[in-house]
């Protein structure tokens, strides 16, 4: 089986675009991307989209609109992982020997969309009773502050850091720093989380163009990241109730990533995880391995897990401070890890990182402890 | 012409005009008595003696599809909790939302009818079935929240 790369990423700037579609917004990530790339956009042999409430054909559009209509694409929905298992469908072709350049778009223009608190699908049972995702995740940082003894401040830090590393980068929705002061004086959403401490309603799209071992080798440069796995994981039904301070589902989706990739926890660099809100790149953070069960909010107010601290996250300004249009985001993740690992990160630049790791979760389903959950490590 | 053709010369008695009885929100999650009572439905495998809820079709411990639909007991202990100060159009904030772990061994979600000084993990509710909101009609249906256990 051959090895995978990322041969060219592209990324439009995130925020709102009131005058553009999210075909739109693919289109010009895809472009870009293949620009990146450096090759003919003629060598494209397939694309996945990904996006969630984009409606039919959305990926269609996109190649519609930058003349590669004609190619095998197929539009994948997996909620706030769309983007990412778009990589994973790309990066499978490429394994099963079928393709050798395949494009991943995430997109979304959520701002036409929606606006207010997110929530699960109307048919689901939690909806019913008035179930929104803030309130989902407000839930689980309760518990998590009685568990752990987490302190309020120690939370609002998560979106703090995160909206700092966003004011460094051009392309975040956010570029303006915050305090602990602003999160705790934002407006109250769902108790204890405020308005800075939820992903904002974002516009954006990604794409990354995956390539065959043997097309890196031939058209690389030497620029071509490895793709070392790209894992996705559905969260099994509880039989009994399980802790919601913990996620065995991103346990499990990295260590399928860590066995394929032959790398562990503590080969990690840097790590963008899905900060949807301030407690779930804790929950994700732990769950991942990277810290210990209950010790991430004290290494994030030490500063462990800032730029030119022991392990960044999110040092693109994550979901928080970056912005969250829902497909987008997946793939937006990896353009973050591939600029990194190139060296291209401007200010938010990690001197030396080696592996880096992208994590999403996306979905809510009445019984299962997480609905669709991706890890990608991507190798120097 | 039959008899069923004729016109009675009496004009039937009317019924008066009673708005049917509100109906469960969730009839295959929610089930409501005459008297006004009702139970959450879940499933128990008849396997291993799990219990789910909503209701499923296969157990997800042992995989067996042989399932009963059981009433599920209506108090449990609150898990953890919120309050919820931005929804959609359909709930006014601000409202408590809890998860409340039953004795069977499942957790449900539901809102809690409480003050939010008075909530707490740990706390004991029970189900009440109660006014929630309009189905896509306009009609009126009967939903459940949690209320706090009264001590007796």
């Amino acid at each position: 089986m051959t090895d995978v790369y990322v041969l060219g990423v592209g990324m439009t700037q995130f925020g709102k675009h009131p005058d553009k579609t999210a075909a739109d917004l693919g289109a010009s990530s895809l472009t870009e991307a293949i620009a990146d790339a450096g090759i003919d956009p003629r060598l494209v042999e397939a694309a996945y989209c990904g996006h969630v409430f984009q409606g039919m054909v959305t990926g269609q559009r996109i190649l519609a609109q930058v003349g590669l209509a004609g190619l095998p694409l197929s539009n994948v929905e997996n909620a706030c992982s769309s983007g990412a298992t778009a990589i994973r469908e790309a990066s499978l072709a490429i394994r099963a020997g079928e393709h050798d350049v395949v494009a991943a778009i995430g997109t979304e223009h959520l701002t036409n969309r929606f606006a207010g608190a997110l929530t699960p699908d109307k048919s689901d049972p939690e909806a019913a009773v008035g179930a929104t995702m803030p309130g989902v995740y407000a839930m689980r940082a309760r518990r998590y502050m009685e568990e752990f003894g987490m302190t309020r401040e120690q939370l609002a830090m998560v979106a703090v850091k995160n909206k700092q590393n966003a004011a460094m980068n051009p392309l975040a929705h956010f570029r303006k720093t915050i305090t602990v002061d602003d999160v705790l004086a934002s407006r109250p959403i769902a108790d204890p989380l405020n308005l800075l401490d939820c992903s904002p309603v974002t516009d954006g799209s990604a794409t990354a163009i995956l390539v065959s071992g043997d097309v890196a080798e031939r058209l690389g440069n030497g620029r071509a990241i490895r793709l070392a796995a790209s894992t996705l994981r559905t969260g099994t039904v509880d039989v009994e109730p399980t802790s919601m301070t913990f996620e065995p589902l991103t346990r499990d989706t990295a260590n399928d990533a860590f066995e394929r990739a032959g790398v562990g926890p503590g080969d990690v660099d840097f790590a963008e995880v899905h900060d949807c809100f301030s407690i779930a790149e804790v929950l994700r953070v732990e769950g991942l391995g990277l810290f210990p069960q209950g010790e991430y909010p004290a290494a994030v107010e030490r500063g462990e897990a800032s730029l030119g601290g022991r392990l960044p996250v999110n040092p693109s300004g994550g979901l928080l401070g970056k912005g969250h249009p829902l497909g987008g985001t997946g793939v937006a993740q990896v353009v973050e890890v591939v600029r990194q690992l190139r060296g291209e990160a401007g200010d938010r630049q990690i001197e030396g990182a080696r592996v880096g790791l992208a994590h999403c979760r996306g979905g809510k389903a009445v019984g299962i402890e997480g609905a669709a959950c991706t890890v990608q490590i991507l190798v120097k | 012409m039959t008899a069923h053709d004729v016109a009675p010369e009496v004009a039937p008695e009317v019924a008066p005009e009673v708005a049917p009885a509100p109906e469960s929100f969730r009839p295959g999650e929610l089930e409501i008595e005459p008297d006004g009572t009702g139970h959450l439905l879940g499933s128990r495998c008849r396997s291993c003696g799990a219990h789910f809820f909503p209701i499923r079709q296969a157990c997800s411990g042992c995989l067996s599809s042989d399932l009963e639909t059981v009433r599920l007991t209506g108090s449990g202990t609150v898990y953890t909790y919120t309050v919820i100060r931005q929804s959609t159009p359909a709930f006014a904030v601000p409202y408590a939302l809890g998860y409340v772990d039953l004795p069977e061994g499942v957790r449900v979600m539901g809102q809690i009818a409480a003050e939010p000084d008075d909530l707490a993990i740990g706390m004991e509710v029970e189900l009440a079935v109660e006014p929630f909101g309009t189905d896509g009609d306009g009609n009126p249906v009967l939903g459940y929240r949690f209320r706090p256990e009264v001590t007796s």
